[in-house]
C-alpha cells in the first residue's frame, strides 16, 4: 500500500489512519458549543442587522441600529466608564498582583495560607461581594469610618467620599471591588511564572554585581513578560466585559456614571426589549476587544520574551 | 511558566469568541429589567411553584402568571380558589416566578409563539411597551359584550394599561402615595399633624422642625416620586405622555418644583434618595426614627403596623394655589394574544377585577390599595385598622391622573437611561436645577427625535 506524499497536517483533512472515535467524544460538547456560541453569535450579527423585538424579526434595516448607536450619548457614556475601568484596573491588577506574588516568592513561612487567602476573593461569588462591598462603602460604612479616623488622627482635611452615591466616586467603587475579586488570580499566575525563572540566571545576575532592583528589572521581569502579556489581555477583555460588579453595586448609577457597555447592552435587551441595538452594541464591543487585541499582539513583538524564540 | 507564540494566539482567539458569546444576554439576570411597578410590593423571593388542586371535572385550564412573596403567592392561591369555587368550569394554574426572573422568562414564553407555554392571563407592567410587541390581546371587543364597567377605575389609571387607544390590561391596583408621619416625634417637636390644609411651606417648616443633624431627617422620598411635586405646581415631565414632542422639564412652573425638592435636601432637611437607598430604604429609616415623614405608596401600611408605629397618613402638602395630583399607574393584569382559551381568561380577568372578585380578596388582606372605586370604599378597605386617616388614601387616590410617566413603549428606556440620571444628579446636589433641567430636556428632546415623535 502506498501512502500519498505526506500530506499537509490539516484538522479537517480527513486521513484513514485517524480514529473517529476521537470525534465522538467531542460530539457533545462541540454540538453545545455550535448551538449556544456559534448559533448564537452568528443570530446575533443577523440581528444585529435588523429590528428585532420580543416576538423576533420586524424588518432589516441596514446599518440603522449601528448609526443610531453612534449618536446615542448613554452609549458613549457606558464607552467611557469602560475605557475607564480598562485604564485603572488593568495596570492596578497587574501591579498589585505581582507584588504580592513578588511577596510571596520569598519562601517565608506560611506562604500557602497568605496564597489560600488572597485566592479566595476569586472564588467568591460576586455578588455577594458587591454587597459586601456596598455596606463597606456605604456613607456611614467602615471604609468611611476609617477615613474619618485616619483624618482626625492625623488632622489633614480629609473628607470621607460618598462612594456610591456621587458620580465622582461611583466607578471608583466598581473598581474597588474588581481589584479585590480579581487580583488574587493575577497572584497566582505571577507565582506559578516567577516559580519558573531559572534560578541560575538570577544567580549569575547576584554574582555580576546586580541589585534586587537591577534582577527584577533586567532578569525577572523580561523572563516573566510572556505571563505579563497573557494576564494584560485577559485581564483587559475582562475589564472590557465588566457587568455584574457595577450592575450589582451601583445598579450603573448615579446618573449613569458607572453603566458599563455590558450592562447598557443587557438593560436594551431586556429592559427596553431591543434585541436588535443588543446585538449591535455587543458586534461593536467584540470589534472593540478584537481590535484592541490585535494592537497589543502586534505590539508584543517589542516587550515580550519567548523562550522558544 | 513557558507560554509559546502560538498557544498565546489560540487562547486569546477563544476568549474573544466567547467574550463575544458572553456579550449574549445573561441566562440568570440578577436584578429586575424595568422600572419596578409602583403599587406591587418589593419583596423578592424565592419562586414557589403552586398548583392548585381541582377536581378532574374542570374543562378549561388557566395558566395564571405572576411574581411574588411565598405570602403572596398563598394570597393570590386563595384567590383562585374563590374563583374556581364558582366556575368549577375553569381550572387556574399558578406560574410564579420572583421578580428577578419573571420578565425574562415570561419573554421568552411569549416568544416561543407555542400557545401551551404561553400564560393566559399575566400580571405585568408597563403594559404599553408589550402591547406594542404585539403579544397581549386587546380587550376593548370582549368590553363591550360584556358591558364591564371601566368607569369604576380610578381617574386616569386605566391610561397606563392602554395602547394606541385600546385597553390591554387592568391594573390590579393603583400606587397612592401619600404623607406617613411619625407621631411621637410631631408630639415630641410639639408639632401639629400635617392635614390637607398643608402647604409646601408648612412641610418645609415642620421638616425643619424635626431635623437632628446626623441622626433624622424631617423627610424622606424616593427620587423617582418626584412627579408629585412636578404635578402639584402645573409643571410637567412631558407635554403629551402617549405621543410627546417635547420635554417640560425646564418649564418654570417644573423647575420650581425640582427646586422645592432639591432645596429640602441641599438645607438637610430631606434625604438624599441615594443615602436613602444606601440606609435601606424609607421603611426602613421610618422604622428607625430616621426620617419622620416619608412620601410612598400603601405598601408600606403592614410593615409599620407590625413594627408597632405610632403614625398615620396625611394627604401631601402641595404648593400655594398648586393642585392635589398623584401619579395613576399600577401593575396590571393582560392577557395573552396566544391565549388557547380567550373565552375562560375573560371570565377569570373580569372576575379578578371586581369588587365581588379578586379585588375584594386583594383589598381585605391587606395587600393593595384598589384599582376600583368601589372596592376602596367597600368595608374591605374600611378596616378600623391603622392608619387611622383612610380618607387621606382616597383623597390622593381621586387626584390621580396622567403625568407620572409615559404610556409610549419607548418610556421605560427614556426614563431609565435619560431623565432618572438626569435627576441623580440634581438629587445628589452636583447640579442645580435651573442649569441641569434645560440641559436634560435637550437630550430628552434628541431621544424622542431619535424614536420618530412625535408621531
Amino acid at each position: 500500500m502506498s501512502l500519498p506524499p505526506a500530506p499537509r497536517r490539516s484538522l479537517f483533512r480527513w486521513r484513514p489512519d485517524q480514529q473517529w472515535e476521537g470525534y465522538l467524544f467531542l460530539l457533545p460538547s462541540l454540538l453545545g458549543f455550535a448551538v449556544f456560541v456559534i448559533l448564537a453569535v452568528t443570530m446575533s450579527l443577523g440581528i444585529s442587522f435588523t429590528s428585532w423585538g420580543l416576538t423576533g424579526f420586524r424588518a432589516f434595516v441596514g446599518l440603522d441600529n449601528y448609526r443610531a448607536l453612534l449618536r446615542d450619548p448613554v452609549f458613549w457614556q457606558a464607552v467611557r466608564n469602560t475605557a475607564f475601568y480598562l485604564v485603572t484596573i488593568v495596570p492596578m491588577q497587574l501591579a498589585l498582583g505581582l507584588a504580592m506574588a513578588l511577596a510571596l516568592n520569598q519562601g517565608l513561612r506560611a506562604t500557602g495560607v497568605y496564597r489560600l487567602i488572597y485566592f479566595m476573593p476569586v472564588v467568591t461569588t460576586v455578588v455577594a461581594g458587591a454587597i459586601v462591598f456596598r455596606l463597606l462603602l456605604s456613607n456611614n460604612g467602615l471604609i468611611n469610618v476609617w477615613i474619618q479616623h485616619f483624618a482626625q488622627f492625623t488632622g489633614l482635611p480629609v473628607t470621607p467620599p460618598n462612594w456610591l452615591g456621587s458620580t465622582r466616586y461611583a466607578r471608583w467603587a466598581v473598581v474597588i471591588l474588581t481589584l479585590w475579586k480579581n487580583t488574587g488570580f493575577t497572584m497566582v499566575i505571577y507565582l506559578a511564572a516567577l516559580q519558573g525563572v531559572p534560578r541560575e540566571l538570577t544567580d549569575a545576575a547576584r554574582v555580576d554585581g546586580a541589585g534586587g532592583w537591577q534582577r527584577l528589572r533586567h532578569v525577572t521581569l523580561p523572563m516573566i513578560s510572556s505571563t505579563t502579556f497573557f494576564l494584560f489581555v485577559y485581564q483587559a477583555i475582562g475589564a472590557f466585559q465588566l457587568f455584574t460588579e457595577p450592575f450589582v453595586m451601583t445598579r450603573g448609577g448615579p446618573a449613569n456614571s458607572s453603566l458599563s457597555v455590558v450592562q447598557y447592552i443587557y438593560l436594551a435587551a431586556f429592559r427596553d426589549i431591543r434585541m436588535d441595538k443588543a446585538a449591535a452594541m455587543a458586534w461593536f464591543l467584540f470589534i472593540f476587544i478584537f481590535a484592541f487585541t490585535l494592537i497589543q499582539n502586534r505590539l508584543q513583538r517589542r516587550w515580550v520574551y519567548y523562550e522558544t524564540e | 511558566m513557558k507560554i509559546h507564540r502560538r498557544s498565546v494566539l489560540v487562547l486569546l482567539t477563544l476568549i474573544a469568541l466567547l467574550a463575544l458569546s458572553a456579550c449574549a444576554p445573561p441566562a440568570t439576570p440578577v436584578a429586575p429589567p424595568a422600572a419596578e411597578p409602583p403599587a406591587a410590593t418589593d419583596q423578592p423571593a424565592t419562586t414557589d411553584q403552586t398548583t392548585a388542586e381541582q377536581p378532574a371535572a374542570a374543562a378549561v385550564t388557566l395558566t395564571w402568571a405572576l411574581w411574588g412573596s411565598p405570602e403572596e403567592v398563598v394570597s393570590h392561591q386563595r384567590v383562585a380558589d374563590a374563583f374556581m369555587a364558582e366556575h368549577p368550569e375553569i381550572k387556574i394554574e399558578i406560574w410564579n416566578q420572583p421578580w428577578d426572573d419573571y420578565f425574562t422568562k415570561i419573554q421568552a414564553l411569549w416568544a416561543s409563539g407555542d400557545t401551551a407555554l404561553i400564560p393566559d392571563i399575566a400580571f405585568l407592567w408597563p403594559t404599553p411597551r408589550y402591547a406594542a410587541e404585539g403579544v397581549l390581546e386587546n380587550l376593548d371587543s370582549f368590553i363591550e359584550q360584556s358591558g364591564y364597567n371601566l368607569d369604576d377605575y380610578w381617574p386616569g389609571l386605566l391610561e397606563s394599561a392602554k395602547y394606541q387607544g385600546s385597553v390591554y390590561g387592568f391594573p390590579r391596583d393603583i400606587e397612592v402615595n401619600v404623607l406617613y408621619y411619625n407621631k411621637d416625634l410631631f408630639d415630641a417637636a410639639g408639632l401639629a399633624y400635617p392635614d390637607e390644609t398643608w402647604t409646601w411651606d408648612e412641610l418645609t417648616a415642620a421638616a425643619e422642625a424635626l431635623t437632628v443633624p446626623g441622626e433624622r431627617y424631617g423627610l424622606a422620598m424616593e427620587g423617582g416620586k418626584f412627579s408629585k411635586w412636578l404635578n402639584q405646581n402645573g409643571g410637567a415631565i412631558l407635554d403629551d405622555y402617549v405621543n410627546p414632542s417635547k420635554c417640560m422639564l425646564a418649564e418654570p412652573a417644573s423647575v420650581e418644583a425640582v427646586a422645592f425638592f432639591a432645596d429640602l435636601m441641599n438645607k438637610g432637611y430631606a434625604m438624599r434618595p441615594a443615602d436613602l437607598g444606601q440606609a435601606g430604604g424609607d421603611q426602613a429609616v421610618f422604622i428607625a426614627d430616621q426620617a419622620a415623614m416619608i412620601i410612598q405608596n400603601t405598601s408600606r401600611v403592614s410593615g409599620f403596623n407590625q413594627a408597632g408605629k405610632a403614625y398615620d397618613v396625611a394627604v401631601v402638602p402641595i404648593p400655594e394655589g398648586g393642585q392635589r395630583w398623584n401619579a395613576a399607574g399600577g401593575a396590571a393584569w393582560v392577557m395573552s394574544a396566544g391565549s388557547d382559551a380567550k373565552d375562560a381568561a375573560w371570565t377569570f380577568l373580569s372576575w379578578l377585577q371586581s369588587t365581588e372578585g379578586g379585588e375584594q380578596v386583594y383589598t381585605a388582606a391587606g395587600e393593595i390599595f384598589p384599582a376600583l372605586q368601589s372596592t376602596a370604599n367597600s368595608p374591605a378597605f374600611m378596616t378600623d385598622q391603622a392608619p387611622a386617616n383612610k380618607q387621606a388614601i382616597i383623597d390622593e387616590a381621586a387626584a390621580s391622573g396622567v403625568g407620572g410617566f409615559g404610556y409610549f413603549p419607548e418610556w421605560g428606556e427614556l426614563d431609565g437611561s435619560v431623565i432618572g440620571p438626569g435627576m441623580d444628579l440634581i438629587w445628589s446636589g452636583e447640579a442645580d436645577p435651573a442649569t441641569a433641567l434645560p440641559a436634560l430636556c435637550e437630550q430628552v428632546d434628541a431621544f424622542l427625535a431619535s424614536y420618530g415623535y412625535p408621531k
